[in-house]
């Protein structure tokens, strides 16, 4: 029936899209890691986002802005190409938490809630 | 540049994307010429991506279900660049489906369907896959931003 092998077909595709997107994140975090996001300082987040993310004003920015005295340094991914592409941000949004030496200690691709980047910033 | 975007009329838009195709795929089990809804579709993606006014589920909601209060607006403030861009990019998606019917008709309608599956994503979990190539591609420098 071509309807079942049309449905088998796409599944099949999203299979390997996931899993392909789960290997780029996993390359991408493990070579973001570590680097060293600005100069010694306070703990704080690095936080990309862009004008055609929406995800970024309606869920990402609300949980920023309840994080309890932790700075948050706002960067355009478009207007700041140098720094988006060394954390290699190929999603928007992508949250950086940087510790006091300014070194990159978690990275993450797409939206953080608040409890994960309470419980990174409490891991630092 | 970011304005008030009304997210009901994006969601509408999925919503009925994501009806056409599994009509297109439940109908066409008993009727096959209902796979010619794929078409349908593509053209009324890509027209709505040209000019607005000829987006048929956003102005189903604009003119009706909204002045009906069927629908309530949720305006959010945002870029309706990144929206166009994904709406076109599916359109295109079915277009090439659409050409793949007579030739490879499982091939065709797995792509209607994948196009659903991401109308689907964005509606129920608010990741818009056509965004994300939008601000790759602007990263890229392939498209002005």
């Amino acid at each position: 029936m071509i309807q079942l092998q049309a449905l088998l077909a796409a599944a099949v595709v999203v299979i390997v899209a996931a899993g392909l997107l789960g290997l780029v994140t996993r390359q991408a975090r493990g070579r973001a890691l570590g680097l060293q996001a600005g100069p010694a300082g306070r703990a704080h987040i690095l936080y990309f986002s862009g004008e055609g993310c929406t995800v970024c004003r309606t869920h990402q920015e609300p949980a920023l802005g309840r994080l309890d005295g932790v700075p948050v340094r706002k960067v355009d991914a478009l207007a700041e190409r140098d720094l988006a592409q060394r954390f290699r941000v190929f999603t928007l949004p992508t949250t950086v938490v940087v510790d006091a030496s300014g070194r990159a200690r978690h990275v993450n691709y797409g939206y953080a809630p608040l409890s994960k980047l309470e419980a990174q910033l409490a891991n630092l | 540049m970011t304005q008030l975007v009304d997210h009901s009329a994006l969601r509408t838009n999925q919503a009925g994307i994501i009806a056409t195709v599994l009509v297109a795929l439940a109908a066409s089990t008993a009727f096959w010429p209902a796979v010619w809804l794929i078409p349908l579709l593509a053209v009324i993606l890509l027209a709505g991506t040209v000019r607005p006014e000829l987006a048929l589920f956003k102005q189903l909601y604009f003119q009706v279900l909204r002045p009906r209060g069927i629908v309530r607006p949720r305006p959010v403030e945002d870029s309706p660049t990144a929206h166009n861009f994904a709406q076109g990019m599916g359109g295109v998606v079915l277009a090439i489906a659409s050409l793949l019917l007579p030739l490879a008709a499982p091939v065709g309608l797995a792509l209607a369907v994948l196009v659903a599956f991401l109308a689907f994503v964005n509606l129920a979990f608010g990741f818009c896959a056509g965004c994300q190539i939008y601000y790759l591609l602007g990263r890229q420098g392939l498209i002005r931003t």
